[in-house]
C-alpha cells in the first residue's frame, strides 16, 4: 500500500495529479500516429484513423485506409477510402464519424463504418477549397467549422439540423491564422483565432479583436489555443514560450506560465474537472508532456511513443501505440484517504477495516478514534465516493468493505448511496472490459446517464450486456430491455443475409408481445433497408392497426393499408387510405378496390352524397346499381331541377333505370309521377292555384274544394284511384265544404264501400247532428250502436245492443251513459245483462 | 328507467361527474379563443348545451350573442371572434367556408374557430382544406359524448347514428361509442360483465376493448360501479320502438316531445298564455311516480293525488299559530310545488286525450295488438289501408306498415305493392324514395319466396331446442341476419329457460 501514491504528482500546494493504464492496446498499428489523422471521441468513445493522408505526397494510386477501433484499440471497422482527401475527423456526439472533404462535402459513418448520409457546407466552401476544419459539441449536438482557403469561416451549429452561417470576414487576414478554435457561449458558437500577435473573436455579426488581460507582453505570435470541455476555460501557448490561463470571456486571467520552451507543441488540451481545486493544462510536444498549472514547477513526463491527447470531462486520455492511459487531477475523496499519513476519517476506516481482517485489536482504536471525533457517517461516505473514482476492481472493494464495515456502527445510515455505488460500479466495471472497450469514469457515467450509455452499448451492437445491464438496474421495460430490443430488431432486419421468415420469426420470438415495443417502427426499418417484403410480415405482429397503415401506404399497399385500416375500426385512417387510393389508381380500379370492401364503399358513399354528386353516380353506374341510380335521379329530380321539363327529364332517367334493376313498380310509380307533374303543370296554367308537387289525393281533394267535380273524376279515373279511397277523399271535402246537398248526393249515389260510419263520424266533427242522424239510420247492423252513439243516441243505442245481446256492445254503451238523464238506460242495460245471464 | 329502487340495492354512481367534465372542457375550450365572441350552434346541438351549461355560463366565458346555425341564411354578426358549435358533417363545413370566404372577399379579418362534437372527422377537414379555409380556422373538439339525462339514464344523444349506420352503413360512430365507453369505465371502473347482440354491438365492444388494452397498464383496478353492461342493436328490436306509446312519459314525448329529457308544455298544458320548459326527471315527484304507469291508470293517480294534497291544506284548518307557523315554513313550500306540477301534469293529460281520441286510439292499439300477436291479419291490412287512406298521418301510416312488415317477416308481394301504391297516392310520389330507404334498412320489406312464417319458425325452433351449446351461437348469428319477430317472441314466451340460455350465449358474453 506504501506504493499506492506513487504515480501522484503534486502539482502547486494542494492539487496531486495522477496518470494510470487503461489498457494495453489490441491494435497493430502499421503507421506511426503522427502519419494519421486521428478523431477520438469523449467519454471513452472509439478512435478513428485514417492512413496514408495525403498531405504526405503518397502515389496517388494508393487508397488510404478509414479505420475504426475502440478505445481498447479492438478493430470495430475498416475500409477503404474511395472518396475524395479528407482534411478532418471528428466525432459526433450520437458517435456518429464526421470525415469533411476538401471539397467541403462532409460524409457521415456509423461506429461499424457503414455509411449514413453526406451533406455539404455550402458552395462557398466548394469554390476555396477547405483549409481546416474542427468538429465541436455544443448543447445543441454537434457542430463543423470551417475554414476556408478565401480565409473565411463558415460553421453551423448542429449538423443534425443544418443551418450553415458565415461569418463575417477578419479584416487584414491574408493569410491562415497560426490557430483557431470554435467556442460556444450564451448559446452561440464563435470563432476565436489568432493572427500574429492580435487576437480576434468572430461571431455571427461581426468580427471583434480582443485582448487577453495581463498577458506578458512581447508576444509577436500564438501558436496553440485549447478551450476546456465546458468551453469556459481558455489557453493560449505564445512564441514566448509561455501559457497563459484565463476564462473563455477573456476577462480574467488565472495564472500564466513560462515553460521555457519555444517550440510549437503538438497539442494542448485541459486537464481539469468539475469542481477543480487546480486547473491545469496539458501540453504535448514530441517527446514530453508537461501539466501545467497555477503553480511555479510543472508536472513533466517522458513520452516514449508518438502519443494523442483526448480531453475528457474530468482528465484526459493519452493514447499511443501501445497503451491508453489516463490522466486526472485527484479527487477529493481519494486524496483525502489515500494522502501520505491522512488523518481523514476515511483513511482511519480504511485502516480499521484493514486492521480489522487481520484481527487485530487496532481496529477498535481506528474505529474508536473516529467516534470520537464523530466523522463516521463522513468517513462511510468518504469511502464510497473514492471506490467510485478507483479504476481497479480490487481497490473499489477494499474500500467498499470498509464502507460497508463502518456502516455496521452507524445506527441510521441510508443505505442507498451504498447500494447504488456498488450497482454503478458493477456497470462501470463491465463497460470498461477490454472487449467492450468504454474507459468510463464514475463522473462522466453520471453526466453521460445510464440512458446514453445504453444507447451507446446498443450503438455497438453489444445488445445482449445492454438488456443485462437493464435487467440489473430493473429499468423500466419500456425505457429498458424493450427499447434494446426494438433495437436490436432494427439490426436484425438489416442482414440481408438471412431469408425474411427467418427474420420476423427471431424478431417475433424475442420481442413476443413486450410493451413498449412498436413492430411499426421495426417495419419502417425494413422497409428502409428494402425489405418491403419484410416489413409487411413484421406489420403482422403489429397489434394497433391504426399504426400499420401510414406505412403500408408508404410501400405503396395501398390495398393491403385499405383492409388493415378497416380492421382498425378507424374510419378517419380508412378514409385518408381511400384518398391516397383515389391519387393513385385511375378511377376504374379505385371503384373496384371499393367495390370489395363495404366498409369502405359506404364511407366515401356518404361523402360522395354532399361533396361530389358525380362520382356517386359514377360509383352506382360502375356496379351496375340501377336501383340506387333510380334513387339517385328522382333525387335529382328534387335538388337540382327548377324547370318541369328538366325534372320530367330527369325522372325519365330515373324510371329507364328501375325498368332496368327490374323495379317495375318503381319504374310504374316515377311514370305516374311524371304524368302527375304534367298534369298538375296544365291544371295550374289553366285553373290557376297551387297544384305542382301535391300528392294524386291532395290533387283531387284540392279540385273539388274548387268545384272542379268534372275534373276530380276524370283524374280519379284517369289515375286509377280505388273506390274506397275515392269516397273517402269526397266524403272529407264535401263535408269541408259544409256542401251537405252534394255530400246526401254521393252517398245515395251507389253503396258505399266504406260504411256510412264514417259519414256520421264526419258530420258530427262539423257538429252537424241533424245530418250525421241521417246517416245513422243507414249503418249496417254491426257498426249501429256505435253509429248511435255517435249521434248521442244513448237509449236507441242500448235498445240495439240489447237486441243483439252482444255483450261488448252493452259496456260499450254503459259506459257513455253519464249523470241522471241515461240512468234509465244504464238500469235497462243491467237488467237485460242479468237476463242474458240467467239464461 | 327511474325504478324505484329495492331499499338494499346499491348507490347510483354519480354521473353528474359527467356533465361537469363537459362543462368544464368546453369553457376550456372557449377560453382558448380569449376577448368577446359569438357563438354559433348547430341546432342539434341546442338542448344538449342546454342540459350542460346555461346561457350565463356561456356569457362569463365571454361568449357575446348566440346564434343558431341556419343553412342559406345570412349571418348577421359583428363580432370579431367566431366560435361554431356543430357536429362533424360536410354541410356545416361548407356553411362555415361560405361564411369566411364571404368575409375573406369583404376583405375582412376575423378569427374563426370550430369546436366539434362529439369528435372531429378527417372528411370534415379535408372539405375545409378543398374549400381553402383549412388555414383560417382553427379547430378543436368537444368530446361531449355523454349526457346524463336522469338519475339512472345516459344519452350519447347522436340523433344520425342510426340512419348513418343501418341505412348508410357508415360505421363512423361506433369509434364515438366505443370512447363513451371507455371514458364510463374510466371514471366508473371497468364493467365486470359484459352481454351483447348486434353487429354494431359487437364491433363497439372490441373497439373498446382495444382502447382499454391500450391503456391495461395505467388503470388502476378499482370497484367497478357498473356491474352489467348490455350492447342491444337498435335492428334486433324495430317492434319495440314502433308500438305506440301507452305509459305516460311515452306519451308525453309522442305529444310533446321529450328533448334532452326536458319538455316545451304549450299554453294548452299550463293553462296561462306562455309555454313552459320543463325537467322531467327523478327530481319531479309528481312524474316519477306516473311516468311508467299505463295511462289509462294515470288519470286516476293523479285525481287521487289532487284529493291528498287538498286534504294536506286542508289540515291548516285546525292549526293553532306554532303549528301554523311550522306548516308555512316547512311544508307549504313543498305542497306548493306538487301543487304546480301536479296542474302541469293534469294539463298535459288532458291534451293527450284530445289528441288520442281524435286518432281512434282504441282502434290502432287494437291493430298493433293483433299484429304483435298474429291473429286477424286481414283486418288489420285493411285497417292500415284505411289509415292511408284517410291521410291520418303520414308518420303513423308507415310506422303501421313496418310493424306489419317486421312482425310478419316481409309483407306479401301484393300487399307490399298496393300500400305502397296508396301512400304514395295519399302522401306523395316523393315516398317512393322514403320506401327504398325503408327497404334498406330492413323496416319495410317484401316477403321473400320460402320465407314464410312457418318455415322461419321451424328453422328457429330446431336451432333453439338444440342443447348442444356451441350451437346457440350459431343460432344467433343466423337470427340476427333475418330475425323473425314472431318466431322468436313465441320460443321465448314459452320456454323460459330457453331465455336464460339465449341470454347467456351471446357472441361475445364475457
Amino acid at each position: 500500500m506504501d506504493c499506492y501514491t506513487a504515480n501522484w504528482n503534486p502539482l502547486g500546494d494542494s492539487a496531486f495529479y495522477r496518470k494510470y493504464e487503461l489498457y494495453s492496446m489490441d491494435w497493430d498499428l502499421k503507421e506511426e500516429l503522427r502519419d494519421c489523422l486521428v478523431a477520438a471521441a469523449p467519454y471513452g468513445g472509439p478512435i478513428a484513423l485514417l492512413r496514408h493522408p495525403w498531405r504526405k505526397e503518397k502515389a496517388a494510386s494508393v487508397r488510404p485506409v478509414l479505420e475504426i477501433y475502440s478505445a481498447a484499440g479492438v478493430s470495430l471497422a475498416s475500409l477503404l477510402w474511395k472518396s475524395g482527401p479528407v482534411v478532418s475527423l471528428g466525432w459526433s456526439a450520437e458517435e456518429e464519424l464526421l470525415c469533411v472533404q476538401e471539397d467541403g462535402a462532409v460524409l457521415v459513418f456509423g461506429l461499424h463504418g457503414d455509411f449514413r448520409r453526406h451533406f455539404s457546407m455550402g458552395n462557398e466552401v466548394l469554390q476555396n477549397r477547405v483549409l481546416d476544419a474542427r468538429i465541436f459539441h455544443t448543447e445543441f449536438g454537434s457542430g463543423v467549422a470551417i475554414l476556408t482557403g478565401a480565409h473565411r469561416f463558415t460553421l453551423s451549429a448542429n449538423v443534425g439540423d443544418l443551418k450553415l452561417r458565415r461569418l463575417p470576414e477578419v479584416p487584414g487576414l491574408q493569410s491562415a491564422p497560426s490557430c483557431w478554435t470554435a467556442l460556444c457561449q450564451d448559446r452561440a458558437a464563435h470563432i476565436l483565432l489568432a493572427v500574429g500577435p492580435d487576437l480576434y473573436l468572430v461571431d455571427q455579426a461581426a468580427c471583434s479583436a480582443v485582448t487577453p488581460p495581463g498577458l506578458t507582453p512581447g508576444v509577436s505570435s500564438f501558436l496553440q489555443m485549447a478551450v476546456s470541455f465546458t468551453y469556459r476555460h481558455l489557453a493560449l501557448f505564445t512564441d514566448t514560450g509561455h501559457i497563459w490561463m484565463g476564462t473563455a470571456s477573456l476577462k480574467e486571467k488565472l495564472c500564466e506560465f513560462n515553460c521555457n520552451i519555444r517550440a510549437p507543441p503538438k497539442q494542448m488540451v485541459w486537464c481539469s474537472r468539475p469542481r477543480s481545486k487546480e486547473r491545469a493544462v496539458v501540453v504535448a510536444w514530441e517527446k514530453r508532456l508537461m501539466v501545467v498549472g497555477d503553480a511555479p514547477e510543472s508536472i513533466q513526463f517522458v513520452l516514449d511513443e508518438d502519443s494523442y491527447l483526448v480531453p475528457e470531462l474530468d482528465g484526459v486520455r493519452i493514447f499511443s501505440r501501445s497503451t491508453h492511459e489516463f490522466l486526472h487531477e485527484v479527487p477529493v475523496a481519494s486524496e483525502e484517504i489515500f494522502k501520505i499519513a491522512s488523518m481523514a476519517p476515511g483513511a482511519l476506516l480504511l485502516e480499521g477495516q484493514k486492521e480489522y481482517e487481520k484481527e487485530s485489536q487496532k481496529a477498535d482504536e481506528y474505529l474508536r478514534e473516529i467516534q470520537e471525533l464523530g466523522q463516521l457517517t463522513q468517513a462511510v461516505q468518504q469511502c464510497i465516493e473514492a471506490a467510485g473514482h478507483e479504476h481497479r476492481p480490487d481497490m473499489q472493494k477494499s474500500l467498499l468493505r470498509a464502507a460497508s464495515f463502518g456502516k455496521c456502527f452507524l445506527d441510521r445510515f441510508p443505505p442507498d448511496s451504498f447500494v447504488r455505488m456498488c450497482q454503478d460500479l458493477r456497470v462501470l466495471n463491465a463497460v470498461r472490459d477490454y472487449h467492450i472497450g468504454i474507459p468510463l469514469t464514475y463522473s462522466q457515467y453520471k453526466q453521460l446517464t445510464i440512458q446514453v450509455l445504453l444507447d451507446r452499448l446498443v450503438l455497438r451492437r453489444l445488445y445482449p450486456l445492454a438488456i443485462q445491464i437493464c435487467e440489473y438496474l430493473r429499468l423500466p421495460e419500456v425505457q429498458g430491455v424493450s427499447r434494446i430490443l426494438a433495437h436490436w430488431a432494427c439490426y436484425k432486419v438489416q442482414q440481408k443475409d438471412v431469408s425474411d421468415e427467418d427474420v420476423a420469426r427471431a424478431i417475433n420470438q424475442k420481442l413476443g408481445d413486450t410493451p413498449g415495443v412498436s413492430y411499426s417502427d421495426i417495419a419502417a426499418r425494413a422497409y428502409g433497408c428494402g425489405r418491403t417484403e419484410l416489413a409487411i410480415k413484421l406489420l403482422e405482429y403489429e397489434p394497433r392497426s391504426g399504426e400499420q397503415v401510414p406505412l403500408l401506404l408508404k410501400m405503396k399497399r395501398s390495398k393491403l393499408a385499405l383492409s388493415k385500416a378497416i380492421e382498425s375500426g378507424d374510419t378517419d385512417l380508412v378514409f385518408t387510405v381511400l384518398l391516397h387510393l383515389k391519387n393513385e389508381l385511375n378511377r376504374g380500379d379505385f371503384f373496384m378496390t371499393l367495390r370489395n370492401q363495404p366498409m369502405a364503399l359506404s364511407l366515401y358513399r356518404q361523402f360522395c352524397k354532399h361533396q361530389e354528386l358525380e362520382t356517386l353516380k359514377d360509383l352506382y353506374n360502375q356496379d351496375d346499381n340501377h336501383q340506387e341510380l333510380g334513387s339517385f335521379h328522382v333525387r335529382a329530380s328534387y335538388a337540382a331541377e327548377e324547370r318541369i321539363e328538366g325534372r320530367v327529364a330527369a325522372l325519365q332517367t330515373a324510371a329507364d333505370a328501375f325498368y332496368k334493376a327490374k323495379n317495375e313498380f318503381a319504374a310504374k310509380a316515377t311514370e305516374d309521377q311524371m304524368r302527375l307533374l304534367r298534369l298538375q303543370r296544365r291544371l295550374e296554367d289553366e285553373l290557376g292555384g297551387q297544384f305542382l308537387d301535391l300528392s294524386l289525393h291532395d290533387t283531387v281533394t284540392t279540385l273539388i274544394l274548387g268545384g272542379h267535380n268534372k275534373r276530380a273524376e276524370q283524374l280519379a279515373r284517369d289515375f286509377r284511384i280505388p273506390d274506397k279511397r275515392l269516397w273517402w277523399l269526397k266524403l272529407t271535402a264535401l263535408a269541408a265544404l259544409e256542401d251537405w246537398e252534394e255530400l246526401e248526393k254521393f252517398s245515395k249515389s251507389k253503396k258505399s264501400p266504406i260504411g256510412y260510419l264514417p259519414f256520421v263520424d264526419i258530420c258530427m266533427k262539423q257538429h252537424n247532428k241533424y245530418e250525421a242522424k241521417k246517416y245513422a239510420s243507414r249503418v249496417g247492423p254491426e257498426q249501429k250502436v256505435k253509429a248511435l252513439l255517435l249521434v248521442g243516441d244513448v237509449a236507441q243505442a242500448a235498445d240495439v245492443a240489447i237486441e243483439h245481446r252482444n255483450e261488448a256492445e252493452l259496456s260499450l254503451v254503459l259506459s257513455h251513459c253519464t249523470g241522471a238523464t241515461d240512468g234509465a238506460t244504464a238500469d235497462k242495460i243491467q237488467r237485460a245483462r242479468a237476463q242474458a245471464l240467467k239464461k | 328507467m327511474a325504478f324505484h329502487l329495492r331499499p338494499d340495492a346499491p348507490e347510483l354512481p354519480d354521473f353528474s361527474m359527467l356533465k361537469r367534465l363537459a362543462r368544464d372542457q368546453l369553457i376550456y375550450l372557449l377560453e382558448q379563443l380569449p376577448g368577446k365572441k359569438d357563438l354559433f350552434i348547430e341546432a342539434d346541438l341546442m338542448s344538449p348545451l342546454d342540459r350542460i351549461a346555461s346561457v350565463s355560463i356561456l356569457k362569463q366565458h365571454e361568449v357575446d350573442k348566440l346564434y343558431k346555425v341556419e343553412i342559406n341564411k345570412p349571418v348577421l354578426s359583428s363580432s370579431e371572434q367566431l366560435c361554431f358549435l356543430v357536429r362533424p358533417r360536410i354541410k356545416n363545413m361548407r356553411y362555415i367556408a361560405h361564411l369566411v370566404n364571404t368575409d375573406k372577399l369583404a376583405g375582412r379579418t376575423r378569427k374563426y374557430k370550430v369546436i366539434f362534437s362529439p369528435q372531429k372527422f378527417y372528411a370534415c377537414e379535408m372539405v375545409l382544406e378543398e374549400e381553402g379555409i383549412y388555414g383560417d380556422v382553427s379547430c378543436d373538439e368537444w368530446a361531449f359524448s355523454l349526457l346524463p339525462l336522469d338519475v339512472d339514464l345516459l344519452s350519447m344523444e347522436l340523433p344520425e347514428f342510426f340512419r348513418d349506420y343501418f341505412l348508410e352503413g357508415d360505421q363512423r360512430w361506433i369509434n364515438t361509442v366505443a370512447q363513451a365507453l371507455h371514458l364510463l369505465s374510466t371514471l366508473y371502473g371497468s364493467f365486470p360483465n359484459c352481454y351483447g347482440i348486434g353487429r354494431c354491438a359487437k364491433m363497439s365492444y372490441e373497439l373498446w376493448r382495444t382502447l382499454e388494452e391500450e391503456e391495461e397498464g395505467e388503470t388502476k383496478s378499482r370497484r367497478p360501479e357498473i356491474g352489467h353492461i348490455f350492447f342491444l342493436d337498435r335492428d334486433m328490436d324495430f317492434v319495440t320502438a314502433l308500438c305506440s306509446q301507452v305509459v305516460y312519459e311515452g306519451l308525453v314525448d309522442d305529444t310533446f316531445r321529450i328533448k334532452c329529457g326536458s319538455v316545451d308544455f304549450g299554453p294548452e298544458v299550463t293553462s296561462s298564455d306562455k309555454s313552459l320548459k320543463v325537467l322531467l326527471n327523478a327530481e319531479d315527484k309528481v312524474f316519477s311516480e306516473i311516468r311508467n304507469e299505463h295511462f289509462s291508470n294515470v288519470f286516476g293517480f293523479l285525481s287521487q293525488k289532487a284529493r291528498n294534497l287538498q286534504a294536506q291544506y286542508d289540515r291548516r284548518r285546525g292549526m293553532d299559530i306554532k303549528q301554523m307557523k311550522n306548516f308555512v315554513s316547512q311544508e307549504l313550500k313543498g305542497l306548493k310545488q306538487e301543487h304546480r306540477l301536479l296542474s302541469l301534469h293534469i294539463g298535459a293529460c288532458e291534451s293527450i286525450m284530445k289528441k288520442k281520441t281524435k286518432q281512434d286510439f282504441q282502434e290502432l292499439i287494437k291493430t298493433e295488438h293483433g299484429l304483435l300477436e298474429g291473429f286477424s291479419l286481414r283486418e288489420s291490412t285493411s285497417y292500415i289501408e284505411e289509415h292511408i287512406d284517410r291521410q291520418v298521418s303520414p308518420i303513423e301510416s308507415l310506422r303501421l306498415m313496418c310493424l306489419l312488415s317486421i312482425t310478419e317477416n316481409g309483407l306479401i308481394p301484393k300487399d307490399y305493392r298496393s300500400l305502397k301504391t296508396q301512400y304514395l297516392q295519399s302522401y306523395g310520389p316523393e315516398h317512393l324514395l322514403t320506401f327504398s330507404n325503408l327497404r334498406r334498412a330492413g323496416l319495410l320489406t317484401e316477403q321473400a319466396p320460402g320465407d314464410t312464417l312457418t318455415a322461419m319458425e321451424s328453422k328457429v325452433s330446431k336451432l333453439v331446442t338444440d342443447k348442444a351449446a356451441g350451437k346457440i351461437t350459431d343460432a344467433f348469428s343466423s337470427l340476427a341476419k333475418r330475425s323473425n319477430f314472431r318466431a322468436i317472441s313465441k320460443k321465448l314466451n314459452l320456454d323460459y329457460k330457453a331465455e336464460l340460455t339465449l341470454a347467456q350465449r351471446q357472441p361475445f358474453a364475457l
